[in-house]
């Protein structure tokens, strides 16, 4: 029996249901241990001295290659490629016809023709479809990422996939490569030694310190690994588990989780057609007290999360109509949200009073219990925007989450933001039966913290956030 | 398979020389978190996977934790006979035991579940110090005894590949759920004693067990039925709302029913043991454990723990001869430790919790639902600025809605409803373990309660040995 299309199952359901009520678990970031040590000294690692992040297993890659390689890309990405030579990398944005966005990730240009997409599911889905269905000369290569519970099975991926970041990195890197390394710029790629192997390089970056990723065959990790520890010890290296890793991105900013705007649009139905019942799309859940039943206010566009300065109409792309007519308007931005310490307090000690309402669980460091979150931030009694990718910073002792803000709210207000999802929760595995509450939170930058606002100048980060 | 010193090279004697003291070496143990290995951390969340236990039914999938012991051949029973404190009278095929093992002056190296399989034929189920001793003796003592041994999944490389599968399913739905997967009533046989089922057509054994008051039960069979089997049990549990419990939620069911599975093996220490010590690799257990806690002493025999500390006290027989018999004959009238829940203070959690986001010293972080932060957690209990006991393996509980420690507390101090309170965090800012960050001691009023905490479980866990303490 065939798998049931998106569109087929959306012909009956409306998609904010299908979503909230997704039965499909927390989303996990696989393979990789919970901790290393403990998340709390993993986190200080980035900030004090230097962490190695195992990425070899949480994202799906996929590889294109062929004469229209990037012409394919450059048709459905916001992005102008008229600079994107072999050995540069990008941060990959595709929209929807109206100008939504679909997802992103990070685009590396191999070599000739020969381009490799990392990221969540939504843009390699996205990718994938347009190989197949577009007509373009390309050979596309998906390599999914690692399943969330291999229940002991071995699991494979074509590449290994290490970031070695923080103030001490690039020490660490250099006695890795037994000499000196260049410091090109942000996305740009190279090669070094390590452990008597070439790896690739793409020059990365964390809290204004240089730093790396770097791949090679799966094969190799462990090898590469032992060497990168080994080297660490002196710079005070931490490999980082699974749940401090996710966290990262609450001091740098990157929302890393909108929901793709597939499901509404003509335009969109052949992709809706294309996609399973058990793809991202259909099957990943949406959760939190923002709740609208029109799917399109879950939306997103790129100036809102802070991809603005990436659209560029130097060329045709899919969206591109849309994105003209906005791009002159206000804009919802990017934000961080600083929850206030005592409201976050009380949540907690909602656990400990028998027979009395409880809040939903505030899981630490990293908060999220859907593929993508939507929490509803009230000023004046008016909803003005979204908290979207939530935790807990150990470097700030904060709880912080990303999101958007209307236009008009100001770095330093203070909002309410609604935690918890209505009549008691919906039915995602992930919720337990619990009541709302209102948190304070303060409207900050992004990145939230100091440090990085002040020396990740290069970034498009801080860009977008000024 | 052996797993003795004199295939891995070093023992734990020659790691002990090395140290300065056992205390030490186990205090900054670099072993890391104590894992639950393969079963996913959460299958739902751990909210509900525990609430299920109490009003639904749970499935444990406890193939991976645990090391199997198979100890076979005529001087099988004699053998445990003289190492373990329980009578073997009346053992018989299809009997379980709580198998409490000594060391010669009655304190205890390791407990465990002993399962007669067939005649001379027993399975030791548990963590493996209790294992490591039993091997030891029989290697060393002149039995007709041969000994096979099939570690915990944490303990190997590869995939896990164990000989038998175990499963538990538990709460108040367990027997109906047993009833449709079996498709006949289930007999009424007692608390740990066991039965032959078809589950999906396989042959499974299964010994009765239970949980809040419940009956439950225990499923094993050959590893290639695990599948089968699971698939079954899930599939006919959906009904009885059937959660399947992930690995954050099961480390925590102990606290609820009031097992103590960390002592501290009484093993370092003591001329006697000193073979033992040459025989066991520094790499097992006893060498890399990790020791964590308020609870401070030089002296690692004040970390031992006697089988009345635990709660084993009715399972103490001297109507047989074992090692550590003379000692706990000394204590048996009068022993002078109880074992208790201690309820923590809501308010003082929350202090806890909140300096997560102070200025100041954070305090040791209080993960959840698990928050043991050593292979062997011990925190000092006081009263009155007294020292009154330990608090040993805490969490917290969903069903309860409370932090939750199982305590060894003085006799006068262990009436419920008496308040102490327990020292939590490390002397210092913290020992060097991995799982420790730099912290600030903090004190956290508890309540004395019952064991098993739940009221439901305290009133209706009557025929297990867990109530019948003394």
């Amino acid at each position: 029996m065939s798998e049931r299309s998106l569109e087929e199952i959306l012909q009956t359901t409306n998609p904010v249901d299908l979503l909230r009520d997704s039965q499909i678990g927390a989303y996990v970031y696989p393979v990789v241990p919970s901790e290393y040590t403990n998340w709390r000294d993993e986190q200080r690692a980035w900030r004090d001295s230097c962490v190695l992040f195992d990425q070899s297993h949480h994202m799906v890659d996929i590889y294109i290659e062929g004469p229209d390689a990037l012409k394919l890309v450059s048709d459905t990405a916001i992005n102008t490629f008229s600079n994107f030579a072999v050995n540069r990398a990008k941060q990959y944005v595709p929209c929807s016809h109206d100008g939504y966005v679909i997802g992103d990730g990070i685009l590396f240009h191999l070599e000739q023709d020969r381009l490799v997409f990392v990221g969540r599911a939504p843009c390699a889905n996205w990718i994938e479809f347009h190989g197949q269905t577009g007509g373009y000369d390309v050979a596309i290569t998906k390599d999914d990422r690692s399943p969330g519970n291999p229940k002991g099975k071995a699991v494979n991926r074509i590449s290994y996939r290490f970031q070695i970041q923080g103030p001490n990195a690039w020490e660490l890197i250099e006695k890795l490569n037994g000499g000196p390394v260049d410091k090109l710029r942000m996305f740009h790629m190279a090669a070094m030694n390590i452990a008597g192997r070439q790896v690739r390089t793409l020059r990365h970056g964390m809290a204004g310190a240089p730093g790396l990723e770097i791949w090679g065959p799966y094969e190799e990790r462990e090898e590469i690994r032992e060497t990168i520890a080994e080297a660490g010890r002196e710079f005070g290296l931490a490999q980082v588990g699974a749940r401090a890793y996710a966290t990262n991105t609450l001091e740098s900013g990157w929302i890393p989780s909108p929901l793709p705007a597939v499901y509404t649009g003509e335009r969109m139905k052949p992709y809706r057609e294309w996609l399973t019942e058990s793809s991202y799309e259909a099957s990943g859940s949406l959760g939190g007290s923002f709740y609208s039943d029109n799917i399109e206010d879950y939306y997103v566009t790129p100036y809102e999360i802070g991809y603005g300065s990436f659209v560029n109409f130097d060329h045709d792309f899919i969206g591109r109509e849309a994105l003209q007519k906005m791009a002159d308007q206000p804009h919802r931005r990017k934000v961080t949200y600083a929850w206030n310490a005592d409201d976050v307090g009380a949540i907690f000690r909602s656990m400990l009073n028998p027979g009395e309402p409880h809040y939903k669980y505030i899981d630490l460091p990293l908060s999220n219990y859907a593929s993508a979150s939507f929490d509803r931030i009230v000023k004046d009694g008016k909803t003005v925007g979204a908290s979207m990718f939530a935790g807990y910073s150990y470097n700030e002792r904060a709880m912080l989450s990303l999101g958007i803000a209307d236009p008009d709210v100001a770095i330093g207000d203070e909002v309410t933001l609604v935690w918890g999802e209505e009549g008691g929760g919906s039915t995602k595995t992930t919720v337990e039966q619990h009541e709302q509450i209102e948190v304070r939170a303060v409207v900050s930058p992004t990145p939230y913290s100091q440090v990085v606002r002040e020396t990740y100048a290069e970034g498009w980060r801080s860009r977008a956030a000024r | 398979m052996q797993s003795t010193a004199t295939m891995s090279g070093r023992s734990l004697e020659d790691l002990l020389q090395e140290s300065s003291s056992p205390v030490e070496m186990l205090r900054n143990s670099q072993i890391g978190p104590y894992a639950f290995p393969v079963v996913p951390p959460e299958f739902t969340n751990w909210r509900d996977e525990q609430r299920a236990w109490q009003e639904s039914a749970v499935l444990f999938d406890q193939s991976h934790h645990m090391t199997d012991m198979y100890i076979e051949g005529p001087d099988a029973l004699k053998l445990l006979s003289e190492l373990g404190v329980n009578s073997v009278r009346n053992f018989s095929v299809d009997k379980a035991k709580q198998f409490v093992a000594c060391n010669h002056d009655g304190y205890v190296i390791g407990d465990a579940i002993l399962f007669h399989l067939a005649e001379h034929t027993f399975n030791l189920v548990g963590r493996p110090s209790a294992h490591n001793w039993v091997q030891y003796q029989c290697e060393t003592g002149g039995y007709d005894v041969s000994i096979e041994r099939d570690e915990r999944s944490a303990a190997r490389s590869g995939p896990p590949l164990r000989k038998a599968y175990r499963y538990q399913i538990q709460g108040p739905h367990a027997q109906d759920l047993m009833r449709k997967l079996t498709d006949a009533p289930v007999p009424d046989i007692r608390f740990f004693n066991m039965d032959v089922f078809s589950i999906a057509g396989r042959t499974v054994r299964a010994l009765r067990h239970g949980m809040v008051g419940q009956p439950g039960w225990e499923l094993f069979g050959p590893w290639e039925d695990a599948d089968a089997v699971r698939d079954a049990i899930v599939e006919a549990g959906e009904e009885f709302g059937l959660r399947l419990v992930g690995a954050k939620a099961y480390s925590t069911s102990a606290l609820e029913s009031g097992w103590i599975p960390s002592p501290v093996p009484a093993v370092y220490s003591g001329d006697a043991l000193s073979a033992y010590r040459r025989w066991l690799p520094a790499q097992g257990y006893e060498g890399t454990a990790s020791l964590g806690g308020s609870f401070e002493s030089d002296d690692i025999s004040d970390y031992y723990l006697t089988p009345y500390d635990l709660g084993y006290g009715p399972m103490v027989s001297f109507d047989h001869d074992f090692i550590g018999r003379e000692a706990l004959e000394a204590i048996a009238d009068d022993p002078p430790r109880r074992k208790v829940s201690l309820a923590w203070n809501p308010e003082d959690t929350r202090r806890t919790f909140g300096s997560l986001f102070g200025n100041s010293d954070c305090a040791k972080f209080i993960d959840l639902p698990l928050a043991n932060y050593a292979t062997l957690p011990y925190d000092k209990v006081l009263c009155d600025g007294a020292a009154v006991g330990l608090s040993t393996y805490t969490g917290y509980t969903h069903n309860g809605r409370t932090m939750l420690s199982l305590g060894i507390v003085d006799g006068r101090y262990s009436a419920p409803g008496t308040e102490v309170t327990v020292v939590w965090g490390e002397a210092g800012g913290g020992s060097a373990k991995p799982m420790v960050e730099r912290h600030a001691q903090t004190e956290i009023r508890a309540i004395v309660s019952p064991v098993p905490y739940s009221r439901v479980a305290r009133e209706e866990y009557a025929e297990g040995w867990r109530t019948r303490q003394h």
